[in-house]
């Protein structure tokens, strides 16, 4: 146990101070080609007329794409889990955000692949946009894809759904009802590396890949899927991040460079510029959460429904998974005896949202915890006491059902009031996660409520 | 057109408009100046003209023929770090390190100006550049830790 409590210098810390990191952008590779790509001006529009035929002509240009150069043009980030995939990588007659790629163009430098880029003829037919989650499901709403207003692929549901206990009981049974709307907007990852990607044709046949991804090999089976390549034709490049927050889990330069690579036989670079990376890479989900719980007037959580709206932006990417994350936290730090859940991936015309830091969890636990301050308030209780009352312990059972064997709940509520000068009373003091002497809830609640439940 | 990069004086064939950053990384092959946002707005591509802490991707190269240019791969190698480069390393001030050659560049030009500077003074020379990883904290320290160590 050398390293434990120990202070270790940075395997990378001498060359980040020495300028000798190499990131995606400092690898040299000479005949390098520059990328642009052609990006939507519209947040929802028919894509009418695309000829690209002046931009290839002009001078200094070697290659240009569209869809129809893709093997396969439509995938999914979590297509191998089995998420239907309902993303093209260029868009082909509708555009479904502003900033979602179109065409790209690799030049001999990034003046003239800026001017092929405004060569490239196109039109357009705009479409009332939906930004708003709220009004998706309004029979008006327009209609980003013809599947319908949201990813409807939960087992025999449209969303995320838990059941347990009996939710009804739980609310007859309530002595207040508290409600709470709780909205964590969107959040740009905001790295000072900007998405950038190299794809070099070596002459064996296979490409080699520089690559900012976070996730190597993931991106290496995105690239793979798009271009209908074996993956021992890909070589990937990679670990050196220069931030990524989430953001570079999606697969965001890497395919376009491959494919422009292929093209013009030749190795291709595309780094986004600042304006790309805040207005056209994913962002972190903004969210609608709706919270009631039913309490008791001496402060115990009865039952919870709960209503999630997650906006995915204008595709799935990693959305389906995230709102699977949010359902199994949503009880938080607490375990609630009753519970109805329905959480809903909804498409809008805005950029495809995606990871970031605990994504899904952030979020509900943000609402969460102002809800439980909001319980103690309305109740007139301690907000420390109320969480203690409620925190989990051994033996415990989540939304979904997963046995608590070591839940850290008691102690950190103990911490945090001790580390803010909160006196609590003995009882609370006292309190341990120890396994509960008899059933959740106290005997006069027994009888009233269910124990148990299952997910569906 | 002449710059003194790193000691060394170098012919640049680059156009007169072209930005220092753009010579330096594609001319010149100097990677550690950083394209983090080509507008002024990061601090990651900052370098020293004739000991000025500058935005390289904002000096166009007419404005400066004949300067020296210091980067960081002129202030000490991994054998011999300068006095700011040991303390950015010894102090965990830099997490995925794409912004740190402004930051080292940007210290130095402080240091070299005030030996022993305050916290407000640091705070406000470092203010214009961007760490998302950090939270500054370990980055004022470290300045706070190589503070007189500089000639």
């Amino acid at each position: 146990m050398k390293a434990v409590g120990a202070r270790l210098p940075r395997y990378d810390g001498v060359a980040h101070v020495t300028g000798r990191t190499v990131y995606v952008d400092d690898v040299r590779v000479p005949g390098t080609l520059w990328t642009k790509a052609l990006r939507s001006p519209h947040l929802f529009a028919a894509v009418t007329k695309l000829d690209t035929r002046k931009a290839e002509a002009m001078p200094g240009v070697r290659a240009v794409i569209t869809h129809a150069d893709v093997p396969t043009n439509v995938y999914g980030h979590l297509a191998a889990l089995g998420v239907p995939a309902d993303e093209p990588l260029l868009a082909e007659d509708e555009v479904r955000y502003r900033g979602q790629p179109i065409a790209a163009v690799a030049a001999e430098d990034e003046e003239t692949a800026r001017a092929a880029v405004d060569a490239i003829e196109i039109e357009y037919e705009e479409r009332e946009p939906l930004l708003d989650i709220r009004k998706a499901f309004d029979p008006d709403a327009p209609k980003i894809h013809p599947w319908g207003p949201c990813y409807s692929h939960y087992g025999p549901h449209d969303h995320r759904r838990i059941r347990k206990g009996d939710i009804g009981r739980a609310f007859e049974q309530a002595d207040v009802v508290v409600q709470g709307v709780y909205r964590p907007q969107a959040i740009e990852h905001c790295p000072i590396e900007p998405q950038t990607g190299l794809a070099v044709p070596e002459p064996s046949g296979r490409l080699t890949i520089y690559s900012c991804t976070q996730g190597m090999y993931f991106s290496l089976g995105v690239v793979a899927a798009h271009l209908q390549l074996p993956l021992n034709r890909l070589k990937f490049v990679g670990g050196t991040v220069g931030g990524g927050f989430g953001g570079k889990v999606d697969t965001a330069t890497e395919t376009v460079c491959a494919l422009l690579a292929l093209k013009a036989k030749r190795p291709v670079k595309w780094r986004w510029t600042r304006e790309e990376e805040f207005l056209c890479s994913s962002t972190r989900a903004p969210w609608h959460i709706e919270i009631a719980d039913a309490l008791t007037s001496d402060g115990w959580i009865l039952g919870r429904k709960t209503l999630t709206l997650h906006d995915s932006g204008a595709y799935t990417r990693f959305s389906s998974y995230a709102v699977t994350k949010h359902a199994f936290h949503h009880a938080g730090a607490y375990t609630i005896p009753n519970i109805e859940f329905d959480g809903y991936v909804v498409f809008t015309n805005r950029v495809p949202t995606t990871a970031m830091r605990g994504f899904g969890v952030t979020s509900i636990s943000f609402a969460v915890e102002m809800q439980m301050s909001r319980n103690a308030e309305v109740l007139g209780l301690d907000p420390f006491e109320l969480r203690l009352r409620n925190a989990s312990r051994i033996g415990d059972t989540t939304p979904n059902l997963v046995v608590l064997k070591d839940p850290s709940s008691v102690p950190v509520i103990q911490a945090m009031a001790k580390e803010i000068g909160v006196e609590l009373a003995a009882e609370y003091r006292g309190m341990t996660n120890a396994p509960r002497s008899g059933e959740l809830l106290p005997e006069h609640l027994l009888s009233s409520v269910a124990q148990n439940g299952k997910e569906d | 057109m002449k710059l003194n990069v790193n000691g060394v004086e170098r012919s640049v064939e680059s156009l007169a408009l072209t930005s220092l950053l753009v010579v330096l990384r594609e001319e010149l092959g100097i990677t550690s100046p950083k394209a983090g946002c080509q507008q002024g707005g990061c601090g990651a591509c900052t370098v020293l003209v004739d000991g000025e802490a500058r935005r390289s991707c904002l000096v166009p190269l007419a404005a400066i023929d004949g300067a020296a240019v210091t980067t960081v791969e002129g202030l000490g190698d991994p054998e011999s770090l300068s006095a700011v480069q040991a303390a950015f390393h010894e102090g965990y001030a830099a997490q995925c390190g794409f912004c740190t050659p402004g930051f080292l560049l940007a210290t130095h030009a402080l240091l070299a100006h005030t030996a022993s500077p305050t916290r407000a003074e640091i705070e406000r020379a470092l203010g214009g550049h961007m760490c998302r990883c950090t939270g500054y904290v370990k980055i004022v320290e470290a300045v706070e830790a190589a503070s007189g160590g500089v000639r």
